[in-house]
């Protein structure tokens, strides 16, 4: 099997990706960037965490490489490994070496799935050392300014089994990325699933009425995300009653009086 | 007229009961029915009569109308519920129900009940808390109307024969009492309180002016509706079609009936969008003016004024016929009461949670205070504290701290500095500026007075003397926040046995619940055989193609390669420990505590199922040198009738001291060999005890326990059953350490739910 190592060129962000700002976070970023402090974003699912270190990555023009933390993820996966090809062994660049290596930005998405022992390689490179060691290969590498280290979580779930340790969560500029307010996610939606204003103004109205029910057992509201989804089943032809069946009230929950009061918002707004 | 007839009237009713002219009256009405009738109304009487004197008159006005659709045998049944209408609501309830015998009798007795309420409910609630994104709650009764808190829908719908669209009536009843709060028509965002009531006054006859009143505001609202949604208002035009044929027979000759109905019938078609032409250009003015999207109360004030001078200013008939079914009745009086009620539980809220989280500080205001004190709880000391002034007048400080703007009203004004309100006050301080039209200094004179510490000091009991000393039991420090210390060795704390109750507790819990039994279990054994394969291991059941393929790549270039080359299959990989510790106050008595121990007994069932080690206690006592526990099973113990036999015994006993029991099963979960370490409590509100352990002291010194257990490793988390969710609870708990349940119906379900998302 053919191993091909990962480009660099490719982690480009080439176009601007679409990105309205919630407050001042592009302010934020770029001055934690500047003095080469790392970033963690918090944030329920789907409210543009991914997205805005995208349009982060586009602004200041460097490489964006993103690794989705799971419990098998291994220090190897991180840092990198050594290869045979040939009867010769090579050394391959994990995803975090090759981001030091070229000044990248590395993005950690859901940090807290990752077990602990790995996430510890992170700790000296989060600091103001701001070093990767590779241990394999007995190198030091020190990060180029242009490098950022950037995680997210998700604060919202309450298992005590993934809770974030202070040490590691006292190395960051914590930036809150909630849900955008009622206009902004409006455009947000508009624009993402091409609709109408009005009908994205109507799905927006959707989602705040299931988030109002945190205190009757629903763990998160409808996201950002799937108002999307909605959006563009709607224009492909889904009735839009439907379409909010199968995109926000099945993916919300599976209690039944729950199922039934959100289609009873669905159908109440739509 | 017989003598027959009126001597049998005389042995129902006495004769003391009855003067001669009711009595004629009576036996007039009587007259008129043919003998075999007569017999059994008379019958309907001696079983009427003893219950409701005016009951019985009102059922022989109605018997007339009624007796134009039910046959005579059917009479006894229908008395049958005429008795329950007004045993449950009382005579109009009754009057309601005799009005329709359509509806409320005939329907039901060819089986097409209507939908009640306590069949929609649990939808209905979630629907409203979606809609109104705030904490309204909803209640059954036999009018709809809303007193601002609570929204109140009749008993049933049985308006189709189908209970789809009864749920949708109720919705759209829902809704529109929602919106009438929504768009402020009780006029409670100004700041007196009584605007209305006197609006109404300005008028001859008031209660007309409230009608106008109130059908013009409902114009507005439809407006309102079908922007903000416009599905419900499309689902429903068949209904608003079907009230305005209903309305059709309606009353026209006079002036003032005419206008209203007119409106009513043009409202109903605009809904339905369907034309309707209204005869008068006036009235057609009026409410066309309603529908501009920016209309604010004043100018509905206006229009009503308009409405009543052009159409009811020689208004003779009191007939106005009725408001339109999801008008519901405006309930002005109600609405007021629950404002300057709901003013006065703000006002203690936002004095106890501000106390809670201002520095304890030690000034000279605090002695000024002190024998004040003594008469009354700090919230009551009115302008007291003269050196605290609200936000409001604090424009003219000295531009020294100001990087923020005094007038931001996440800041207050305290002893000349300004303070920032806690995230979880704002919400609170808002609405009382809106209900007042500014924070009272004296509600952060008192807040400021209370986190000074006097009236809730411990010490102020006789009994409880620091030093004394205690004996037997384990004893525990307290933490005491004035001091920013421990008091020594306070609390004497006592483990207790629970005895088994031999019962049915148990086995009825388990058919109550036996499906969700089922569901749980599988759920939770679902949690157990979570598989899962373990890379780089010493040894295993396959090997780790990666990881050989790197200690090969390491040998070859010249490194000692790892032996972690196996890949293990792991199957129990839960080493959790869960330690449930149940509120045995005696404030759990009936549902709560009855929830608790559902709740118990269903959780139990899905830990045996997954295997995870759990230990149940109770916990109570009175005053420091009682506090008790009670032994339901230890971690060790299996689960067995005994053990069920103990949860059935659990009963509320006295008061609520958290910190002692924490401490304890802090120290018990230390000693407990697992990965992780659960605490769960069990509570239904607030930590107090009956000595001096209450209010800030007790939140202090609960919040302090959970920090030591915390910081000992383990885990604490609290389950806390209220009405609504409480501003010290994300100080006491931590934020995502506590869940909030507040239909105790939901307990015994959520309880294993908030397991399983803890530990997953
Ligand atoms: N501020 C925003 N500007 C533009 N698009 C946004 C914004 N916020 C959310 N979106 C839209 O929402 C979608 C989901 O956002 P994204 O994938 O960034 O969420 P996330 O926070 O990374 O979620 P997760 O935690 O599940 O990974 C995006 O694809 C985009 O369409
Ligand atoms: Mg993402």
């Amino acid at each position: 099997m053919e191993y091909k190592a990962q480009k660099i060129e490719e982690h480009f962000v080439k176009e601007e990706p679409f990105y309205l700002e919630q407050k001042n976070e592009l302010a934020v970023a770029l001055a934690a960037y500047k003095n080469g402090i790392p970033l963690l974003l918090k944030g329920p699912t789907g409210s543009g965490k991914t997205r805005f270190m995208q349009f982060l990555a586009w602004k200041l023009n460097r490489p964006l490489i993103t690794v989705s933390c799971h419990d098998d993820l291994s220090t190897s996966d991180l840092v990198g490994r050594y290869l045979i090809r040939g009867g010769e062994t090579f050394w391959v660049d994990g995803p975090m070496t090759l981001a030091v290596r070229h000044g990248a930005i590395c993005y950690l998405d859901e940090v807290v799935e990752a077990r602990k022992d790995t996430t510890v390689v992170i700790h000296p490179l989060a600091d103001d050392r701001r070093e990767l060691a590779i241990e394999k290969r007995g190198e030091l590498l020190s990060a180029p300014p242009e490098f950022m280290l950037a995680v997210s979580y998700n604060p919202g779930y309450q298992s005590v089994l993934k809770d974030m340790k202070q040490s590691t969560r006292q190395r960051f500029v914590a930036l809150e990325l909630g849900y955008p307010n009622a206009d902004l996610e409006r455009k947000i939606v508009g624009h993402e699933a091409g609709i109408e204003e009005e009908l994205a103004r109507l799905l927006v109205r959707i989602a705040e009425m299931t988030r109002g029910l945190k205190d009757s057992g629903l763990q998160e509201g409808a996201s950002t995300r799937l108002l999307v989804h909605a959006g563009l089943l709607i224009r492909e032809g889904v009735s839009p009653r439907e379409a909010c069946r199968v995109t926000i009230t099945q993916a919300l929950t599976d209690d039944r009086e729950l199922l039934e009061a959100i289609d009873e918002m669905v159908s109440s707004v739509l | 007229m017989e003598s027959g007839l009126q001597e049998r009237l005389q042995e129902i009713i006495p004769p003391q009961e009855l003067n001669v002219w009711e009595r004629d009256e009576l036996l007039e009405q009587l007259a008129e029915y043919e003998p075999a009738l007569e017999k059994l109304v008379l019958a309907q009487i001696e079983i009427i009569w003893p219950v409701s004197h005016s009951l019985c008159f009102a059922f022989l006005e109605y018997l007339a109308d009624g007796l134009s659709c039910l046959s005579p045998e059917q009479i006894p049944e229908w008395v049958k519920g005429v008795l329950d209408a007004y045993e449950a609501d009382g005579l109009r309830a009754a009057r309601t129900y005799m009005d329709d015998v359509e509806n409320n009798f005939l329907c039901r007795l060819r089986g097409e009940s209507g939908l009640v309420f306590d069949e929609a409910q649990g939808r209905l609630v979630h629907y409203l808390r979606g809609l109104s994104q705030r904490n309204l709650q909803l209640e059954s009764s036999q009018a709809l109307f809303t007193d601002t808190s609570t929204i109140f829908l009749p008993r049933e719908m049985t308006l189709f024969q189908e209970n789809r669209s009864n749920f949708f009536a109720y919705k759209l009843l829902l809704t529109f009492q929602w919106a009438f709060l929504e768009r402020d028509i009780y006029c409670q965002n100004g700041t007196d309180p009584y605007e209305l009531e006197h609006f109404f006054l300005l008028f001859d006859r008031p209660e007309l002016a409230q009608e106008v009143y109130h059908l013009l505001q409902t114009v507005r609202i439809c407006r309102f509706l079908q922007e903000q949604l416009p599905g419900l208002m499309r689902d429903g035009h068949a209904l608003f079609q079907l009230l305005r044929r209903k309305n059709a027979g309606g009353e026209k000759d006079k002036r003032a009936a005419t206008a209203l109905f007119e409106a009513r019938q043009w409202l109903l078609a605009k809904c339905s969008l369907d034309e309707y032409d209204l005869e008068n250009s006036e009235l057609e003015g009026i409410l066309i003016s309603l529908l501009d999207e920016n209309i604010s109360n004043k100018q509905v004030f206006e229009a009503t004024t308009h409405f009543y001078n052009a159409f009811c200013g020689d208004a003779v008939s009191m007939e106005t016929g009725r408001p339109l079914l999801f008008q519901g009745e405006l309930r002005t009086v109600e609405a007021r009461q629950r404002r300057l009620n709901r003013r006065e539980e703000n006002k203690q809220k936002f004095i106890t949670a501000l106390a809670a989280v201002l520095p304890p500080q030690a000034s000279s205001v605090e002695d000024k205070i002190r024998e004040d004190e003594e008469k009354g709880p700090a919230a009551n000391i009115i302008e007291s504290g003269a050196n605290v002034s609200p936000m409001k007048s604090s424009a003219d400080k000295e531009p020294g701290d100001k990087q923020h703007n005094p007038e931001d009203p996440r800041y207050i004004c305290l002893d000349d500095e300004h303070i920032e309100l806690p995230e979880e006050l704002r919400e609170l301080a808002d609405e009382i500026r809106n209900d007042l039209g500014e924070l009272p200094s004296f509600y952060i004179a008192s807040a400021s007075q209370m986190a000074g510490g006097q009236g809730e000091s411990p010490q102020a009991s006789p009994e409880s003397r620091e030093g004394q000393s205690l004996q037997g039991g384990i004893t525990y420090d307290e933490w005491d926040y004035r001091r920013q210390g421990f008091r020594k060795n306070w609390c004497r704390l006592i483990e207790k046995k629970v005895t088994p109750t031999k019962g049915t507790f148990v086995s009825t819990t388990m058919d109550k619940y036996r499906g969700q039994i089922i569901q749980l279990k599988r759920q939770f054994e679902m949690m157990r055989t979570h598989h899962r394969f373990v890379r780089r291991q010493r040894d295993g059941d396959d090997i780790d193609l990666d990881a050989l393929t790197e200690a090969y790549a390491d040998v070859k270039a010249g490194f000692t390669p790892s032996e972690r080359l196996f890949i293990r299959l792991l199957r129990d990989e839960r080493d959790i420990a869960a330690l449930f510790m149940v509120d045995m106050s005696s404030s759990t008595e009936g549902w709560v505590g009855t929830a608790l121990k559902e709740s118990l007994v269903l959780l139990s069932e899905s830990l045996h199922s997954l295997g995870d080690r759990y230990a149940i206690y109770g916990f109570s006592g009175m005053r420091r040198t009682r506090s008790e526990i009670y032994h339901v099973k230890g971690f060790e113990e299996p689960y067995t009738e005994e053990i069920k036999d103990r949860i059935a015994a659990i009963s509320p006993i006295d008061y609520t001291r958290m910190g002692p029991p924490i401490r304890h099963f802090t120290k018990v979960l230390r000693d407990v060999e697992a990965r992780v370490r659960l605490l769960i409590i069990l509570t239904d509100g607030k930590p107090e005890d009956y000595d001096d352990y209450k209010g800030q002291y007790a939140i202090e010194d609960t919040r302090h326990a959970l920090i030591e257990a915390k910081n000992a490793g383990i885990h604490p988390f609290c389950i806390s059953i209220d009405r609504e969710a409480q501003d010290y609870m994300g100080h006491m708990f931590g934020e995502v350490n506590y869940a909030f349940i507040n239909d105790v119906k939901k307990l015994p379900l959520r309880v294993p739910e908030i397991y399983q998302s803890l530990t997953t």
